[in-house]
């Protein structure tokens, strides 16, 4: 497998859009997700990787060595594509088979590797079927087995879920992931999707506006976003300004919508106005008003799988707060029009550095 | 089945077409063959002369049909890869030829590549030479290189666009995947536009194997195709004979009809247009391939270019006295008998209200095209499609026999010109209706229903004007259709019923070739008119209307 380094790899467009400097290393076997909203270069960045769109300045290296000369047919990459792109002229059989051939393996070893690949992604009964007879989940598997079919180096998957409805994505999502790790071959993945990513990488890279925001493993993302486009897109943030009162050792005193806080984060500035982020989960709510606490209005409670999402508003900015206590929900919805005050954990507040 | 009013107008030109087409075509056909013994129709078909024109038909056909895809082909594959300046001006550009009337090409023709013509001249001054050296124009090289000038524009549209539609990622993934260029070419890009290879084969077949007007003026009278003795027959008054000639034509443009209709969904199924064609610039080609474009680029400017901008030098360069000279756009100012001024006013004319009338039909009969009920659809359709299965030279025959001489109107048959210019415009007017008719959203169609609007408000307010671009370029492509028809009219016409048209192909057998050259402009302007009126209104999209 392949150790992959992208230094500093930039793409100007036409239209002015830049894409980079991006700088990452994804390690041999390893799973990373390029994740980011659209417009955001994950898949110019795959594209770049692949060979596809020239790079204006920076370096793709595999194991140390520069691959800008390496035309994309000898890369060994194997790729599935947004779209799909099966052969459409082709069987299922025919499209996996396409890259042993084109690396002249003889007859047997193609057939026994296809048919390997086959069993592995459950899709031995449809080899003979030709491409407008398979489903978009059917599709999507032969498109994975066509990608590994040559055993390569690197695999590179660009959003290719995207087409599918929720319940089969997730399945998928869990056989690629389950795939990846008996195969072992280093994956860089894209997609939009915070809980795709989530559930399936070793590490996740947060793409803004062509650079990267943040990398991470996916635990480490979610409990400490670095900056507030990231704890607002990995959905983990609430994001409040605050100004710092004063410092002491890791403790800080600080002071949101006109209350005092005091928090424990050894990286809080001792004076000035700071970002801060509170998960969900980690908001309280209370029908009783007490000194350090936040008043504000309940807009909405979504039920979901095991909570509830509760929507606030105070100062004109919405907050979002998890519960999972059911009395508590009865008297919101009892008396919808009286304000509640929110409370939050001293550990549980991130300060955002940028 | 109940029927409702509408379907009844609907049906309107169904029956109009039955009866001014359908009906007479299938009386001359089956009288000619009634006044005929078997031995006579036995000896008619298997004499030498027939074997001949059979052998010359089908013979000249695939052999202009493959010269076509081999000059067309890889102009297709270069208009679809090649990232140029200027590709939407070449590929508009292209729809040029399809609209020039056939006659005008040839003048063009005679000029670029006949006796004396700019080719010869080059040739001569290079040999020293005092007389002709190169003549490519007349007999079998000049037709296949006609029928190569029409179609392999048409082949190259089809092909560029089959290439647009290929997916980049699909190209991406063969080439991941290890396959070589070649490789990539021979097992992904090939399979994908086989289907509009084969399309546009057909299509060209099918164009060559009616094709009067150039068999006509550069056959030398000695090479008679089916249609060239369909059209002596007719005249000679050998109606056996002609009916069946009319019906082996008949079964195989039939024939290729299904073909092309089978062969043709196939090239539409496969894959909408793309976004993002993945494109090459000139730079990125090896220097062999890049000569090799240039070559082609020179052989597609004396091929296509040379011919339209020869017609210019037609107009005022007498090939026999090897003058210049006046007389050419004298003789369209010229009243009387002798003059082009008459043929010019009826040209104008004809066509005008042909143009009228076929976009008159060509409303409902698109319409019918589009209803719901079962029967509707595939009549119209294949109605549609009949004046372009029969050779307008059978119709215009019909015409006269069943139509005009019952009634008296032989004596100044002009109304049959104009209905048989109407038939031949019908199917590009209705067609290019019936392309914006399917782009109108149906969803704002219900809107207007829910907001209240009856049947005719809707038709009026709504539905019309977002038809109007596409009956403009239907109007205008059954114009040029018309004004550039010459073999009905050829069969109909009494001489004061010359159209242009008809007078080029006079004065050409005349050996007037100024007359003819000055005339042959006049069209060419006509259509190039029509042309940029065409691009105009539907701003580059005229592909579809073809």
């Amino acid at each position: 497998m392949v150790r992959v380094v992208l230094k500093g790899l930039i793409r100007r467009f036409a239209d002015d859009t830049t894409v980079g400097p991006i700088n990452l290393e994804i390690e041999d076997g390893e799973l990373l997700t390029l994740l980011g909203p659209s417009g955001s270069g994950k898949t110019t960045t795959l594209k770049m990787i692949a060979g596809f769109i020239e790079l204006d300045e920076g370096k793709v290296m595999f194991d140390g060595v520069e691959v800008a000369r390496v035309p994309p047919r000898l890369r060994e990459i194997g790729m599935v594509h947004q779209s799909i792109a099966l052969f459409p002229n082709m069987t299922v059989y025919q499209n996996i088979s396409f890259g042993p051939e084109m690396a002249g393996w003889s007859r047997e070893r193609t057939i026994q590797r296809v048919e390997d690949l086959a069993d592995l992604l459950g899709i031995r009964h449809l080899l003979m079927r030709s491409i407008s007879e398979i489903s978009g989940g059917e599709a999507q598997r032969v498109a994975l087995a066509r990608a590994l079919a040559k055993g390569p180096k690197l695999l590179l998957l660009d959003e290719p879920l995207s087409a599918l409805d929720p319940q089969l994505r997730e399945r998928l999502q869990m056989e690629i992931r389950g795939i990846q790790r008996k195969v072992g071959t280093t994956t860089i993945y894209v997609t939009h999707s915070q809980d795709e990513a989530f559930a399936i990488s070793d590490r996740v890279a947060v793409l803004q506006e062509g650079t990267i925001a943040q990398v991470g493993a996916p635990e480490k993302l979610y409990d400490n976003p670095s900056s507030e486009f990231v704890a607002r897109f990995l959905g983990s943030g609430n994001v409040f300004s605050g100004v710092v009162e004063s410092k002491d050792g890791d403790k800080a005193t600080i002071i949101i919508h006109g209350k005092r806080f005091t928090i424990r984060n050894p990286h809080c500035p001792s004076s000035g106005e700071v970002r801060i982020s509170v998960k969900p989960e980690d908001i309280r709510i209370s029908q009783t008003a007490h000194k350090d606490s936040i008043s504000a209005k309940v807009i909405g409670i979504t039920p979901q799988v095991g909570s509830y999402r509760i929507i606030l508003s105070t100062d004109g900015s919405t907050i979002v707060a998890l519960t999972y206590d059911e009395d508590l929900v009865r008297d919101l919805r009892n008396s919808p029009d009286d304000e509640v005050s929110l409370s939050f954990h001293n550990d549980s507040i991130v300060i955002l550095s940028d | 089945m109940r029927i409702t009013r509408e379907q009844l107008i609907l049906a309107v030109p169904l029956l109009l077409l039955t009866l001014f087409v359908l009906y007479p075509v299938l009386v001359v056909v089956v009288s000619g063959l009634v006044g005929l013994t078997a031995s006579d129709a036995m000896e008619f078909m298997s004499s030498p002369l027939t074997q001949f024109t059979v052998s010359l038909t089908f013979n000249q056909a695939i052999l202009s049909t493959l010269m076509t895809l081999a000059v067309g082909l890889p102009g297709g594959l270069i208009l679809g890869k090649l990232r140029f300046r200027g590709r939407t001006v070449v590929r508009a550009l292209l729809i040029v030829p399809f609209v020039l009337p056939p006659i005008v090409v040839v003048v063009g023709f005679l000029q670029m590549f006949g006796e004396y013509g700019i080719l010869d001249t080059v040739a001569m001054a290079i040999t020293g030479s005092e007389g002709s050296v190169l003549n490519l124009a007349t007999g079998l090289p000049g037709i296949l290189l006609a029928h190569t000038f029409y179609n392999a524009p048409l082949v190259m549209l089809l092909v560029a666009a089959s290439m647009e539609r290929l997916s980049p990622e699909v190209e991406e993934s063969a080439e991941l995947l290890g396959a070589s260029p070649w490789q990539k070419f021979r097992r992904v890009t090939l399979p994908h536009i086989l289907p509009s290879v084969a399309a546009s084969g057909i299509l060209t077949y099918m164009f060559c194997f009616m094709s009067f007007p150039i068999v006509l003026a550069l056959g030398e009278g000695r090479l008679r195709t089916i249609e060239y003795r369909i059209w002596d027959a007719f005249r000679t008054a050998h109606y056996g004979d002609a009916s069946l000639l009319v019906v082996l034509q008949i079964a195989v443009t039939f024939v290729l009809a299904v073909a092309y209709v089978r062969v043709g969904k196939d090239s539409q199924d496969s894959g909408a247009t793309t976004t993002s064609v993945r494109r090459v610039t000139f730079g990125e080609y090896s220097p062999v391939v890049r000569i090799g474009i240039l070559l082609y680029l020179a052989f597609m400017l004396v091929l296509v270019a040379g011919p339209i901008a020869s017609i210019v030098r037609a107009a005022v360069y007498d090939p026999i006295t090897r003058t210049y000279t006046l007389d050419g756009l004298a003789y369209l100012v010229t009243p009387g008998s002798n003059g082009g001024l008459l043929p010019l006013v009826n040209s104008l004319f004809y066509a005008g209200l042909s143009t009228i009338l076929a976009v008159a039909l060509g409303i409902p009969l698109a319409y019918a095209h589009r209803t719901r009920s079962r029967a509707l659809p595939s009549l119209s359709s294949g109605m549609m499609l009949l004046p372009l299965g029969i050779s307008s030279i059978t119709i215009a025959y019909a015409l006269m026999r069943v139509i005009a001489v019952p009634t008296g109107l032989n004596i100044n048959p002009w109304p049959l010109i104009v209905l048989a210019q109407t038939v031949i415009g019908l199917p590009f007017s209705a067609r290019s209706i019936e392309i914006s008719l399917r782009s109108i959203d149906p969803e704002v169609l219900e809107q207007a229903d829910s907001l209240g609007a009856t049947r005719l408000q809707r038709l009026f307010f709504v539905e019309l004007p977002l038809l109007a671009p596409g009956i403009l370029v239907g109007a205008v492509f059954a114009f040029a259709m018309a004004i550039g028809e010459m073999s009905a009219t050829l069969l109909i016409a009494s001489p004061e019923n010359y159209t242009l048209a008809v007078a080029i192909a006079h004065n050409l057998g005349g050996r007037d070739y100024v007359w003819a050259g000055a005339s042959a402009l006049l069209l060419v302007a006509v259509c190039v008119i029509a042309f940029l009126l065409i691009e105009r209104i539907s701003e580059g999209a005229t592909g579809g209307a073809l």
